[in-house]
């Protein structure tokens, strides 16, 4: 009965995702056709899509949580001791649901944006044909390659499995939160094509790009913030971004859309670099092709190394050089058309943005250098080399001085014309404050570099610029300007970097063993280990150990780390322990050798971690205002 | 509305030789920041300069993991079946580093078959055996996988 039940799930499964194939077929036709549809036409279509989709990931998600394992998919990926949410977790964590959940996300960008832009019909039904392509070829590696639905010819009474470093709550929804950012630059993509083949690339669509290219960059952003908080927690090494593989894929995509947020202003504004735009949107999806192809192939040698299958890289990269070819073919014919030029001062806030486009370049450049580097040595040289973090600590540093520089001038510039005056009344008030603040504060610690104090003071002044003149105080309230969203994200950015630098100056770290009742001293702070435990849970047993942390001999906290022996699959993980505290967290992570009377301690001291998160955070939020500020006066 | 072609000239130079030194200060920096792998074979076979940063991966050899409770240093021996380098680390070896597994070492060669190792890789599905570990006991012969 159960069996016949599995059948019929995986027959749904797969004839929703064909129905989606062929209204994808209709939709492409569409837009070559030309013929005289209208709006109810694609907006219905991308509504079955949409509704085809979701109906086959249900599926998905109600074999996982009910671990049916006549489906191979979850035999390999799940087990009925797992909690809840991991079960549910797991129907992404693995190819190809997240293929699917990939598929998903492109029908939902699909549907919202045939709903939400009514305004130029002809722009709106082309971009949902160009999608609709996208979706097919995914629909077509996924039917082809990699069958969610697939059912094993017996079935076994258990699963085998979540790799137990991946059941993490944040973990679990990270991946969904990257890929909407990932997905939603193809409606950028599918935007900036569609404009090109109508030659439509003018200050209106410019306002569309805007709103969606925000929209995705938030959720981005949110994922790497995401993926960063999952890595701090929980691989136990005390850092938060390792300059990994897998991590710069997800970055390169956010520097080429951050990019493209500025230069898409210009031409909302003004009216120019149509083409260098359309060229940003192309080049940012491509990038997320390429971090989709570097994590899902394999081919990357990572912290983060999932397991993967080379064959599947290789449809991700034939698909991403179709997508290129094609997009960059229509590019070569139409884009140089399109532009408009127009004349500016040198100081005026075109230059900046330029600028701005140059240095966001240029990272971007050496991440991806830095990335790919490795991969080109290894197959054409046959060199296995890794490419060490100081490579880029030492190659971006520089450019985050012109990028604050920049960062502080720029907004207050005019369009086109030069109007220094302003320039200096605005931000030679914040510039004093500043410089007077952190040369007080480097007087009183004084670990701190040339190169850092530098750093302090920029990111210093455009907190400051930026607060300033966006929270207006009047009649004993408070006004936020129109402006307040970028005036957040850039005061989000300037935290970062503080954050960064007090984190990277003042950690603190102290490697060594301990018993029981034993007393580690870091810092002003005393761990005394207080007791050594065991437990069993659901999945895992775990030892635990107890450490009282003090100060002045007054306890403070309780801190017990954990070693985890997972049964399913049989797994030993370390689980951090850490201590939030406003301005520093306490980080410990233990391990028990095998025969000794000693556990081996790690303790952290980490200065501003909550600051790194909380700048995240408000760039998110600064992001979310220019979305809302957009919709209200649209 | 075309700029004069001398004064478009001239920009396309100055822009073209700022990206050529940028890009040339980045390569450099790339070249000078590079972690290369070897096997305790490779580590024989070529003259590597000391204080150099490099990679060894290999089987961790049996019976050579000792630890020195004063000055909490571990010190073991990787192996490629054929070589073996020591490793000196102070640290946490990560939970699944055991005897006869694979592992993946970050540190300064410090000459003599030494490697003062600062990172220990050990990956976090038992199964899991490092690409490079695999590379260097199939040069040798060893590999007993697929």
């Amino acid at each position: 009965m159960a069996r016949r039940v599995s059948e019929l799930l995986s027959y749904l499964g797969i004839v929703s995702l064909c129905i989606c194939l062929l209204v994808s077929l209709a939709q492409i036709k569409i837009f070559y056709l030309k013929s005289n549809v209208n709006y109810i036409n694609y907006f219905n279509l991308s509504l079955i899509q949409f509704v085809s989709c979701l109906l086959s990931f249900l599926i998905l998600i109600y074999i996982f949580i009910t671990s049916d394992f006549n489906f191979s998919l979850v035999y390999q990926n799940s087990h009925t001791e797992k909690p809840m949410i991991y079960k549910l977790s797991g129907s992404w964590g693995n190819h190809e649901g997240s293929l699917l959940m990939w598929i998903l996300i492109l029908t939902i960008f699909n549907f919202m944006f045939a709903l939400m832009s009514k305004v130029n019909i002809r722009l709106t039904e082309t971009t949902v044909g160009v999608q609709s392509f996208l979706i097919l070829g995914f629909l077509l590696f996924l039917l082809f390659t990699s069958n969610p639905f697939s059912l094993l010819s017996e079935s076994p009474n258990e699963g085998l499995g979540l790799n137990p470093i991946l059941q993490d709550p944040f973990l679990a929804i990270h991946p969904p939160i990257l890929y909407l950012g990932y997905v939603g630059f193809s409606l950028i993509f599918s935007l900036a094509i569609a404009g090109l083949l109508l030659n439509n690339i003018d200050k209106n669509w410019a306002s569309i790009a805007k709103k969606w290219t925000l929209s995705a960059w938030v959720l981005l952003t949110a994922g790497i913030g995401l993926g960063s908080y999952w890595a701090y927690n929980e691989l136990g090494w005390g850092g938060y971004w390792f300059w990994d593989p897998v991590e710069n894929a997800s970055l390169m995509p956010w520097l080429a859309g951050t990019a493209l947020i500025h230069c898409v202003s210009i031409l909302e504004k003004r009216n120019t670099l149509q083409s260098w735009t359309v060229l940003l949107s192309i080049l940012t999806f491509a990038l997320s092709l390429i971090g989709t192809f570097l994590v899902r192939s394999g081919i990357l040698n990572s912290v983060h190394a999932f397991a993967s299958d080379p064959s599947r890289g290789l449809f991700i990269l034939a698909f991403l050089l179709i997508v290129l070819i094609a997009s960059l073919f229509i590019f070569a014919r139409k884009g140089p058309f399109l532009d408009k030029e127009i004349k500016y001062h040198l100081l005026s806030r075109e230059t900046g943005i330029l600028v701005n486009n140059w240095l966001f370049l240029t990272v971007l450049f050496i991440v991806f250098l830095g990335t790919v580097y490795p991969i080109f040595t290894d197959i054409v040289l046959n060199e296995n080399i890794t490419v060490g973090p100081k490579y880029y600590i030492f190659s971006i540093t520089p450019i985050i001085f012109l990028f604050i520089f920049a960062m502080i001038i720029t907004p207050f510039l005019n369009w086109s014309t030069n109007n220094y005056k302003i320039l200096i009344q605005k931000i030679y008030k914040p510039t004093l404050l500043s410089v007077m603040l952190i040369f007080s504060i480097s007087l009183y610690f004084d670990k701190l570099s040339i190169t850092e104090i530098s750093l302090l003071i920029l990111s210093s002044i455009l907190i400051m610029a930026n607060l300033n003149s966006n929270i207006l105080f009047k009649n004993n309230s408070f006004y936020l300007t129109s402006n307040i969203g970028r005036a957040l994200t850039h005061a989000g950015f300037a935290l970062l970097i503080i954050s960064i630098i007090a984190n990277a100056s003042y950690a603190k770290e102290k490697i060594t063993q301990a018993k029981v009742d034993d007393k580690i001293i870091v810092g002003n702070y005393d761990f005394i280990f207080s007791s050594i435990s065991q437990e069993k849970e659901k999945n895992y047993h775990k030892i635990i150990a107890n450490f009282e942390m003090q100060q002045h001999s007054g306890t403070l906290k309780k801190l017990s780390p954990e070693i985890r022996f997972y049964n399913n699959p049989p797994t030993i993980t370390s689980e951090t322990s850490i201590a939030r505290m406003l301005f520093r967290d306490i980080y410990i992570v233990m391990n028990v050798p095998e025969n000794q009377e000693f556990i081996n301690v790690r303790i952290h001291i980490k200065p501003f971690m909550n600051f790194i998160w909380v700048s995240i955070l408000m760039m998110m939020i600064g992001g979310l205002f220019s979305i809302s500020y957009r919709i209200k006066n649209s | 509305m075309r700029e004069p072609v001398k004064q478009r000239i001239i920009k396309l130079l100055i822009g073209a030789s700022i990206i050529f030194v940028a890009v040339l200060i980045i390569i450099f920096n790339l070249r000078d920041n590079l972690i290369y792998f070897y096997s305790p074979t490779d580590l024989v076979e070529i003259n590597l300069n000391n204080n150099q940063e490099i990679r060894v991966g290999g089987l961790v050899a049996d019976n050579s993991l000792k630890y020195e409770e004063n000055s909490s240093i571990y010190r073991f021996v990787i192996t490629d079946e054929k070589n073996i380098i020591n490793v000196e680390y102070r640290g946490i070896l990560p939970n699944l580093f055991a005897e006869n597994k694979g592992v993946v070492v970050e540190g300064i060669y410090s000459g003599a078959n030494n490697i003062i190792a600062n990172k220990v890789l050990a990956k976090h599905d038992e199964n899991y055996m490092p690409p490079e570990v695999i590379d260097a006991l199939q040069k040798e012969g060893k590999w007993q996988g697929e």
